[in-house]
């Protein structure tokens, strides 16, 4: 009996071992181990051994299933091996991607960004005004003089119907004062405009950022800890900024900013980057004649404001040297942005 | 406005100074430095030094190693090249810490082991013109020790922009005063000598003043046997050094005056004036022709210097006339020194596009008081004239010296921080030429009429205190976010996801030409006159406001594409502006959002056909933007434009949608369709501020069934949507159109025909439904489907 079971046992070996998928071992597996299979059948044969010989027998049949059941799992992994194998066989990784769109923000709307999440931490909530402006809110109430040269149909774009295209956002100071009472924290970003020529320097339509804080005890130390603030955070936390006297109507003492900047190949040197000042008393005193009451009453209530150019601010934050990319939406350019 | 170093060392000690230093101390003076022009040798570390010794270098062939008298009590060991001097000659010598034009700065060194303390120059090195090879070779008698810029003309021209408050830096001598006051140093009186006589008779024969608010004081002199000639060198070196061309003796001293203390002149031909000089208002229309032969028409706003024959001999502080001048046959003149309206000249030359030297400065406002002693100065340069040929009149009176002023010690210690000491402040005040009266007033002086107010005086502390010195503070406020702040939270989520679908933001000018009108896709369609024009644009180009983004995209797009970008997908948010009412209304500004899609549907690549985007593309982007939406085109024609759609959010209409017309593709030179957008930026807003509770997700599992449809190739899909919605099927919970099937070569299917399948999804929210019970809800939705005329189930 035993020779019989060796011959079961090697042939199975030899069914298992020839198998060359998945199919052909579980024909195999059957043939043996199936109901109406070799060693199966084989094994119905125990009741017809004598008592003493059929723990020997049992024995056998056992080993040979432990070697046949072996077998078969040992050839299973090596199957699946190969065809997992063959499954990752010709998978190029270096082959290029296949493509998809890719976007991105303006530089403009990034930069504007950036200047804004700073201000929101200060505590400076978003302001709005109108662009098409009327003399009294870009001019008049910003303590301008009626013959000032920026009033010039020369630089500013006027309307037939009088009004204008506001030349800075400073507008917006005026426009918030008018309703709002101290304290009164705002930043403006929005558009301005200039009558100048086109440029590698000039746009006529150009973005500004303007700020304005109002209330009982501001100083001279708040306006620089906040700009200093600002600048350090945009250009980093080391940057030196100074503020050299300048003159603007509607803020006595008024100051230009600099910050001084390390641009890739050339010696660090002061880049102008703002205008900023206390607001003139009679930049209150005027808007209290429009409110008709005393909530700016300049005896009591001070502030500062400041403004700058983003366009300016972009092109020194990645070296634009030509403003005029900035309108011309290049996407060889824009994509540098993504 | 131009300054010479030179110049100002006239009036103030500048030695020991850096240029870099005094452009500084222009710079926090409140002048911008604008430009630094160095002529001839700029350090003063170049220095004569006398070579009395010279030794081959033990080292190198080509170098000695000489021992040098720079006048410093000992000898300097400098190793040197050249070969064209000799021992005992004198030569430049640059001391460590001289700084080359080449941009570098000497200093102590070793060259081939030999210790070398400064460097003996050739003329090119120090910024002289090249003489011969090798060292400059000074003249014997040069003093040893003395820089050798003294010895040359050497000059730092600096471009300042002086803000226009500040008219009293409009002269080397106003200038020279307000450092004097920064550096605390005296002033050296340079113009010693040229006060005015004590008293100046009134004007009785050649001064009629008539006009005397435009025009508050007016002197004249008249000099008679002068020759008009060429002017002395040093007065033709003092122009050309900041720029000014001589001309003669008589112009060169007005210009000359006026650049030294701010007080403009103005000579006229005695001969050419009809008896008195005349200062009137001009009439109405009255003709001027300015001596650069521009003729101007002028108003009784505009201020004439005439005479008794009525003739217009020059436009008031701002030019002379084409035929009242100075010419080589002058010899007799009527200078003119007056105080003029500041704002009067500056209308005028606003008007009349006019500006000089002079306008410059009367607009800004002259010193009332330097009036008088310009024109003393102007006459004491005319070298010796007897007193009989000199008589100065006037006429008027000199504006009065402005108010006191009273400071708030309280409000400037505020403003500060408590950064400066009372006594510190008034001395800045002090410095600055203000006077201290009782019970806390200022007198001003003359030349500063910009003090008028508290905030004035305060500005001035601050500005010589330097804001360097006062402390920072830091603080936070909290503020309730604005509807603004909500606003632009919004944008910057929908320009996110546009960035993140594939879209490239753009910025255009909001300013748009006439021919980019037909490109303009405003959410309502335009009336004539709604369209907002400036006045006077700069170029055609920037004519008119944009009443919609689409033409800046449509304008990058075509630049894009010249440069060959395969796929073009833009957008922009931003104003836009117009008239509601046809121009009678006010103008209006809202926001927009313009969306532009062109070109290849995704970049090339080995895995895919290239294929243009198509209309579906276009809307796929609109869809993804609001995907809590259900975003549909509604076709509604636009003028200019074909497949023109109102975009629906649900029922809401929030944009136009369109494709350029076929013509303007081909003539804009674009191979693929355009497609265009404009959508209501406050509509889209609300869209995204996503509020709603959230939804159950589903206990039961559903069902799907399918149909395939045949129809008329023209019967739009909106059809079977409407149908659809109007079934109000209780457990249809959605349904997809998955397939599209035409065949215009008629085999398949017949051309005018098209397969469609939709795939309908049935649920209960409240039960698993049997088979039967979504078949009946699935055979009442094909019937329903089949009352569209044409439409068989294959």
């Amino acid at each position: 009996m035993n020779e019989q079971i060796a011959s079961i046992q090697s042939s199975a070996l030899e069914l298992i071992a020839a198998a060359n998928d998945a199919r052909s071992l579980d024909d195999a597996r059957v043939s043996v181990l199936g109901k109406k299979g070799t060693l199966t059948l084989a094994g119905a044969l125990i009741k017809d051994i004598p008592n003493e010989e059929k723990s020997a027998f049992g024995q056998s049949l056992n080993a040979a299933r432990t070697a046949i059941t072996s077998a078969l799992e040992e050839k299973q992994n090596a199957l699946q091996a190969i065809a997992d194998a063959a499954a990752l066989s010709g998978i190029d990784l270096t082959l290029p991607a296949r493509s998809l769109q890719t976007g991105g923000l303006h530089p403009l709307t990034l930069i504007r960004d950036e200047a804004i999440q700073i201000l929101r931490r200060m505590g400076f909530a978003l302001a709005d005004g109108p662009e098409i402006e009327d003399e009294y809110h870009c001019f008049d109430a910003l303590n301008t003089p009626a013959d000032h040269p920026a009033r010039n149909e020369k630089d500013t774009f006027y309307f037939n119907s009088g009004k204008l295209l506001r030349t800075h956002t400073s507008s917006v100071q005026i426009r918030t004062m008018e309703s709002a009472t101290p304290p009164i924290r705002i930043i403006a970003p929005g558009s301005a405009y200039r009558r100048d020529e086109i440029d590698a320097t000039h746009l006529s339509v150009f973005n500004q950022l303007e700020g304005l804080f109002v209330d009982t005890d501001v100083t001279l130390p708040d306006l620089k800890g906040t700009l200093e603030y600002f600048f350090r955070e945009m250009f980093g936390t080391t940057t030196e900024v100074r503020f050299r006297p300048h003159f603007f109507p509607f803020t006595e003492p008024s100051f230009e900013i600099d910050v001084k900047l390390q641009i890739k190949g050339q010696a660090p040197r002061w880049i102008e980057v703002a205008g900023c000042g206390m607001v003139d008393p009679a930049v209150f005193e005027s808007i209290n004649a429009t409110r008709k009451d005393n909530a700016l009453d300049p005896e009591k209530i001070t502030g500062f404001a400041f403004g700058m150019g983003l366009d300016r601010l972009a092109m020194i934050r990645w070296g634009i040297k030509d403003i005029r990319l900035l309108i011309e939406n290049d996407t060889r350019f824009l994509t540098q942005f993504a | 406005m131009n300054i010479s170093l030179n110049w100002l060392s006239k009036h103030l000690d500048l030695s020991g100074k850096s240029i870099s230093e005094s452009s500084d101390l222009f710079t926090f003076a409140g002048v911008e430095v604008e430009g630094i022009i160095t002529k001839g040798i700029a350090s003063d570390k170049i220095v004569v030094a006398q070579i009395m010794e010279a030794v081959q270098h033990p080292d190198a062939d080509k170098l000695k190693v000489t021992q040098v008298d720079a006048g410093e009590g000992q000898l300097r060991q400098i190793v040197c090249g050249a070969k064209n001097y000799k021992v005992g000659d004198k030569v430049p010598c640059c001391l460590p810490g001289a700084q080359l034009p080449a941009g570098f700065t000497i200093g102590e060194t070793k060259m081939r082991g030999v210790e070398s303390k400064g460097m003996l120059a050739a003329a090119e090195e120090i910024g002289l013109p090249k003489g011969e090879d090798g060292l400059l070779i000074l003249p014997e008698d040069s003093p040893i020790g003395v820089p050798v810029k003294t010895l040359f003309d050497s000059d730092t021209l600096l471009e300042l922009e002086v803000t226009p408050n500040r008219p009293d830096l409009l002269s080397h001598a106003g200038m020279a005063r307000e450092l004097a006051t920064l550096l605390k140093t005296p002033l050296i009186n340079g113009n010693a000598g040229a006060s005015p006589a004590s008293s100046i008779p009134a004007a009785t024969d050649f001064i009629k003043l008539e006009a005397t608010a435009a025009c508050p004081f007016y002197a004249a002199t008249r000099i008679d046997n002068i020759t008009v000639s060429e002017s002395p060198d040093w007065l033709k070196q003092r122009l050309t050094s900041i720029g000014l061309r001589p001309i003669n003796n008589i112009v060169d001293i007005t210009n000359y005056v006026l650049h030294e203390t701010g007080q403009p002149l103005h000579a006229f031909d005695a001969a050419k004036v009809t008896g008195a000089l005349v200062i009137r208002q001009a009439k109405d229309g009255e003709s001027f022709k300015a001596l650069d032969e521009s003729v101007h028409i002028l108003t009784s706003d505009d201020l004439l210097i005439s005479d008794e024959s009525g003739a217009a001999l020059a436009l008031a502080g701002v030019m002379g006339g084409l035929d009242s001048g100075v010419t080589e046959s002058t010899s007799s003149i009527i200078l003119e020194s007056a105080y003029f309206s500041p704002s009067g000249i500056r209308r005028t030359s606003r008007r009349t596009a006019l500006s000089s030297d002079s306008s410059y400065r009367y607009e800004r406002g002259v010193d009332p008081q330097g009036v008088l002693p310009a024109a003393a100065l102007a006459i004491s340069l005319l070298e010796s004239r007897s007193p009989n040929d000199c008589i100065t009149q006037a006429a008027g009176q000199i504006p009065p010296a402005p108010s006191p002023v009273a400071l708030d010690l309280t409000k400037l210690h505020h403003l500060l921080g408590n950064s400066i000491s009372t006594e510190a402040a008034e001395e800045i005040l002090t410095r600055l030429g203000l006077t201290k009266q009782a019970e806390g007033k200022w007198v001003i002086p003359s030349f500063r009429q910009d003090l008028t107010r508290h905030i004035d005086l305060a500005e001035e502390i601050t500005r010589v205190h330097g804001l360097a010195n006062v402390p920072s503070r830091f603080r936070a406020t909290l503020v309730p976010t604005s509807d603004v702040d909500a606003a632009y939270d919004a944008d910057m989520i929908l320009r996110r996801r546009l960035a993140a679908l594939g879209l490239y933001e753009c910025q255009t000018i909001k300013l748009i030409s006439e021919s980019q009108l037909s490109d303009i896709l405003p959410l309502r369609a335009l009336q004539d006159g709604d369209l907002i024009r400036v006045k006077s644009p700069l170029s055609e180009d920037h004519a008119i406001m944009r009443p919609s983004i689409v033409p800046g995209l449509v304008t990058s797009a075509e630049r894009n594409a010249r440069q060959q970008a395969k796929s073009i997908r833009l957008f922009e948010m931003g104003r836009v502006f117009r008239n509601a009412g046809g121009g009678k209304a006010i103008d209006q500004e809202s926001d927009s959002l313009a969306i532009l899609v062109t070109g290849n549907s995704q970049p090339s690549s080995w895995a895919a056909k290239d294929r243009a985007a198509d209309l579906y593309d276009a809307k796929a982007t609109l869809s993804a933007l609001i995907p809590n939406q259900t975003i549909s085109l509604k076709p509604k024609d636009r003028e200019n434009f074909t497949l023109g759609a109102e975009i629906k959010a649900g029922d809401q209409t929030i944009g136009v949608f369109a494709r350029l017309s076929l013509k303007r593709e081909r003539d804009l030179d674009f191979i693929s369709p355009v497609f265009v957008a404009e959508l209501d930026l406050g509509k889209l807003r609300k869209l995204i501020s996503n509020k709603s509770q959230v939804e159950d997700l589903p206990q039961f599992p559903g069902s799907t069934r399918d149909a395939a449809m045949e129809l008329s190739l023209t019967t739009p899909n909106a059809d079977i949507e409407a149908v659809l919605e109007k079934a109000k099927e209780p457990l249809l919970i959605s349904y997809e159109c998955f397939d599209l099937f035409t065949d215009p070569s008629g085999q398949k299917i017949a051309a005018d025909r098209k397969s469609i399948a939709y795939r309908f999804y049935y649920r209960d929210s409240a039960r698993t439904l049997k088979a039967n019970e979504v078949d009946a809800a699935h055979q009442n939705i094909l019937k329903l489907l089949k009352t569209i005329n044409g439409l068989e189930y294959r």
